[in-house]
């Protein structure tokens, strides 16, 4: 038993070491910039470069000794000049470029100060007619000349590498056009990291190492403790449900089973049909429109007493039954039609005898696997129930983090979510090795 | 389906062969017989006309350039009831004869049958809106999530070895992530709107379908047809996709039937969130709008989408079962 369990504890590995992979390239790779999703387009760079700097943006992805910085936009002058446009005296041609005339100081247009003591680098392309053994521009750094660019023709690219001292302002880097014009084609602004290994995903891994999920964007608390307090009220919602509908679909089975091929069986199915396909939200509309205010029944919004409970519980376990009725019908009735029962009828049992005390145990392997495997989604509860009947658990904290794009909290659902369902099945497997010692020796 | 390969086993020696008729056909006789059945092809082929009409009226509003009716707030024909439960006469003019009085009431009556919303708009039209966005979720997001089901399942069960092991490991990574998290998940990273929803739902349901095909592969593998087709020195795409594929192709018909009132399902729940459908009507944005003003006392609209989500899922739901039966003799949900 322990080498099997060993055995699953192993494969377990790859699946985590999956979830991990999915959840990055979902939310770093093709994500875009989850600084944008989440502050719009409307915030200062400083504020896109600090959301970033606290989560782990701003670093190379995977690795790299370059990683991009907001404080310059990558420009391209072919189309636009973004920030360059306020640079006074340049002039912006479209297709030809940025034109910066001569005998004259331009500060590049920096969003804010770099960083003290960093390695940056500057990558220019541009065109610029200068007279043999003289420079055509320089570029300066708080008044000393960093490099200076050459005459070139078209598309010549000059890369210059620097390193910003104690401190350095945002008009510090300057270029100063000392002959003719300089005529920009592209620029670009890369921070140079001191380990190239301090990538996006190893950030990511040491904040799962820790178990900290980040930060919440839109509420401005740590996602765990977040997640610590919905806890409680996504248990007390997903438990009675749970418990609630096992019950009642596991007794409608039974008679379903018990009565086979009669009304009361046939009634069922068709209620379990009819229930599987009315929609989830009209049950909650619904039943809060008719239940709660219209008879006034059950309190309609919030989360006081018990008795705020007792509605949704109640939507829970009626959209739910449906499913599980005919899963268990099934189960029961796969069971009823085998050997071993009609040798307990031969012997004169009664069929309540043999339905509880020989199917039912038979059939409890198949049930339990299923209720096992239920059991993690309890922890987000209902997402929709939470949010409708304002009960402050996981469910309402999802939602709510969705429409805010709320990056963290959602991955830390995500995870958590996965590394439960793990779990379950990982106990599921245990039952089963436990009751079959088939299973076991495969 | 056996490849025309005569069933050995079932037509003893010297016996007359049995009139031969193919999966489907019989499938077809046993489905045809259904009086069920036959609803549920009624209801979905009037889903799917609606459907086509709505994407008519859509792109002809669109190519005309103009605010289809359906989306312009008309206050004057606020919260009109459905037009069984309006009196004829009420707000006809006074005057005239009785026959000119009587067909004015006809044609008010006609102009709105199942009534307005808060903002005077046609539920009618709105409705079958949402029927051509459904229409189009369960479409899209099927021709995004069974080819990939397929063709991973296929690969998987054939070629065995590392291909299984990787494959094997995506679909149990995917599968070990709770589905509507995943699905919100991919639709925020996709931003709002449906292609978020066709994102999130194509790429998070293939799972099952590439776990089905999987294990019939493998069971079709070692077959005498595949063996004889491997003799005859074929190659594994042809033999798969030729061959095996023909004998599975019925699961894939069956996670289609029951996957596309589970895809409107998670559609109207997401449109309904806020980051489904954005600015159309959509059977979600309609649940939503009708959720405020039900409270004062609107409830035809959100009778209407009830009843007309209930009407397609349920038909889709009883013929993905009845099909599985006709289909899949071993996986019988009736008649045990």
């Amino acid at each position: 038993m322990w080498r099997y369990i060993a055995r699953r504890l192993l494969q377990m590995i790859p699946t985590l070491i999956g979830v991990m992979v999915i959840t990055f390239v979902l939310f770093n790779v093709v994500g875009g910039s989850p600084a944008l999703m989440t502050l719009g387009p409307h915030v200062s760079p400083r504020a896109l470069e600090d959301f970033d700097e606290q989560r782990g943006f701003n670093k190379p992805l995977l690795w790299g000794w370059w990683a991009r910085t907001r404080a310059l936009a990558d420009q391209d002058f072919a189309r636009q000049a973004g920030a360059w446009r306020q640079v006074p005296g340049a002039e912006f041609t479209p297709p030809a470029g940025l034109r910066l005339p001569g005998r004259a100081a331009y500060v590049v247009p920096l969003a804010f100060a770099l960083r003290p003591d960093t390695a940056y680098r500057l990558t220019l392309r541009y065109r610029a007619a200068a007279p043999a053994g003289q420079p055509a521009a320089e570029v300066l750094l708080r008044g000393a000349v960093l490099q200076s660019l050459p005459g070139a023709a078209d598309g010549a690219a000059a890369r210059l590498d620097f390193r910003t001292g104690a401190q350095t302002g945002a008009t510090d880097l300057v270029i100063r056009v000392t002959a003719g014009a300089l005529e920009l084609r592209a620029a670009q602004l890369r921070r140079g990291m001191a380990n190239p290994f301090d990538s996006q995903f190893a950030f990511y891994l040491r904040q799962l190492a820790r178990l900290d999920f980040g930060v919440s964007s839109s509420l401005n608390q740590p996602v765990t403790r977040l997640l610590r307090q919905g806890v409680g009220p996504s248990l007390m919602l997903t438990v009675p449900i749970f418990c609630g509908q096992l019950a009642v679909a596991l007794l409608l089975a039974l008679v379903c089973a018990y009565y086979r091929d009669r009304w009361p069986d046939r009634v069922l199915v068709v209620a379990a049909v009819g229930l599987m396909s009315i929609n989830y939200l009209v049950w909650i509309v619904a039943g809060q429109y008719v239940l709660a205010y219209r008879w006034g029944w059950f309190p309609v919004w919030g989360f006081a007493s018990w008795r705020h409970l007792l509605l949704p519980v109640l939507v829970g376990v009626v959209s739910g039954v449906g499913v599980d009725l005919r899963f268990y019908r099934t189960i029961l009735l796969d069971e009823l039609y085998k050997d071993y029962v009609r040798t307990a009828y031969a012997k004169g049992l009664s069929p309540a005898g043999v339905l509880f005390k020989h199917v039912l145990r038979n059939a409890l392997i198949p049930i339990v696997t299923n209720v096992v495997i239920a059991l993690p989604f309890l922890y987000t509860g209902s997402l929709l129930l939470e949010s409708f009947f304002g009960i402050p658990g996981l469910g309402y904290l999802g939602v709510n983090a969705i429409n805010s794009s709320d990056v963290d909290v959602v991955r830390a659902l995500v995870f958590i979510g996965a590394g439960l369902f793990m779990v379950a099945n990982l106990l599921t497997d245990l039952c089963y090795a436990w009751l079959d010692p088939r299973v076991r020796l495969e | 389906m056996n490849d025309g390969l005569p069933d050995v086993e079932e037509s003893p020696a010297g016996a007359e062969p049995v009139a031969g008729r193919s999966l489907w056909g019989e499938a077809w006789q046993q489905l045809r017989g259904q009086r069920r059945v036959r609803a549920c092809l009624w209801i979905v082929g009037v889903f799917t006309a609606a459907a086509l009409y709505g994407e008519v009226v859509y792109r002809w509003h669109r190519y005309r350039d103009v605010t289809p009716a359906y989306q312009q707030s008309n206050l004057a024909a606020q919260y009109l009831p459905p037009s069984f439960l309006r009196h004829p006469w009420a707000g006809a003019p006074a005057d005239g004869s009785a026959g000119h009085r009587f067909l004015a009431g006809c044609r008010r009556l006609a102009q709105h049958p199942l009534g307005t919303d808060g903002l005077g708009r046609d539920v009618g039209q709105r409705l079958l809106q949402g029927a051509r966005i459904a229409f189009q979720v369960g479409i899209v997001t099927s021709l995004i999530a069974i080819p990939i089901g397929l063709l991973l399942g296929c690969l998987a069960g054939y070629f065995g070895g590392r291909t299984d092991d990787a494959i094997v490991w995506l679909y149990s990574t995917c599968a070990s992530i709770p589905g509507l998290l995943f699905i919100l998940a991919i639709a925020l990273v996709a931003g709002k709107g449906l292609l978020g929803v066709y994102l999130g739902i194509g790429l998070t349901t293939w799972v099952g379908l590439c776990r089905l095909i999987r294990g019939e592969v493998l069971k079709h593998k070692p077959q005498a047809y595949v063996l004889a087709a491997r003799a005859l020195g074929l190659g594994p795409g042809r033999i798969l996709f030729r061959h095996i594929l023909p004998n599975v192709f019925h699961l894939v018909i069956v996670a289609f039937t029951l996957r596309f009132p589970a895809a409107i399902g998670t559609e109207v729940f997401m449109s309904f969130l806020g980051i489904g459908v954005q600015g159309e009507p959509s059977w979600g944005v309609m649940i939503a709008n009708a959720r405020l003003r039900l409270w004062q006392g609107v409830w035809w609209e959100l009778a209407f989408v009830t009843l007309a989500i209930f009407l397609v899922v349920l038909a889709f739901n009883l013929l993905g079962d009845a099909l599985r039966d006709a289909l899949d003799p071993r996986l019988r949900t009736r008649e045990v």
